[in-house]
């Protein structure tokens, strides 16, 4: 089993029930891959691997926003009724 | 410990709008740059402090908001790609029996897990003082907070897009 192997490698009293519900857990949260193999990841190492993918893709996806977001902004006045909008639709 | 998405997208929004009225968007000398490295900042800390300090890596986040983004190191990828290389050579020219061959799989299988659990702990904040299930359960939760936060940061840049397009 997978878990095992994590085990194996980190030398300390885990249980392997444990890492097996975190790893699932884990996978749950995982985007679909289109053009994958059919069936989902079902290695540690293939679900550590997919997890620091999604993670990179969701931190350059924050920079993309932050960038689009200050050139936006940047024409916004504050007080105007344009922010007032925005805050509106925010919430 | 997990909030419904709702709750923590309410949270976010509320001090990620005080964070941006506190780093005085109306002044019209920032730089874009100036203006993305505030914004980033301000989402980051939003997104932290939406936890209220009972993660560790928005704890982590708080107390060093400014470190560097890790790049990928190839060093740990290629060392993996060098043991299955050898591995998938040894299959082809000994007559391995199954006990080898399950050993050459377990050991790259433990290799490419304690090659990639490091990439993790440097892309989770103050993951490198992490053991491997608290790690696991910060990912969890550190996943959910930035799909939040690009949840937010995309409807207000789709609302201000629209805000900001000539009124017919």
């Amino acid at each position: 089993m997978s878990s095992r192997r994590w085990r194996e490698s980190s030398r300390t009293n885990i249980s392997d029930e444990q890492i097996t519900q975190l790893l699932s857990a884990l996978r749950q949260l995982l985007p679909e891959i289109p053009h994958s193999h059919s069936r989902k990841a079902s290695s540690a190492a293939e679900v550590l691997k997919q997890t620091c993918n999604y993670i990179k893709t969701l931190h350059r996806e924050v920079d993309d926003l932050s960038d689009r977001l200050s050139q936006l902004l940047a024409t916004i006045d504050a007080d105007s009724a344009e922010a007032a909008i925005i805050r509106s639709l925010l919430i | 410990m997990h909030l419904p998405h709702s709750t923590l997208k309410q949270e976010f929004v509320k001090k990620w709008i005080m964070g941006l009225q506190r780093c005085k968007f109306s002044n019209k000398n920032m730089s874009i740059l100036e203006r993305k490295k505030a914004i980033k900042l301000s989402a980051d800390t939003a997104m932290a402090s939406a936890r209220k300090g009972l993660t560790c890596w928005s704890r982590a986040l708080i107390s060093n908001p400014d470190r560097p983004v890790p790049t990928t190191t190839r060093r740990a990828s290629s060392a993996c790609k060098k043991i299955v290389k050898r591995s998938r050579r040894i299959r082809r020219t000994a007559k391995c029996g199954a006990a080898r061959k399950g050993q050459i799989t377990r050991s790259i299988a433990q290799c490419l897990v304690r090659k990639r659990t490091q990439i993790l702990k440097s892309l989770i904040p103050g993951g490198e003082f992490m053991n491997e299930v608290c790690l696991i359960e910060e990912t969890l939760d550190y996943i959910t907070s930035l799909r939040v936060q690009v949840d937010v940061m995309r409807s207000l840049a789709s609302a201000s897009a629209r805000a900001s397009e000539p009124h017919n």
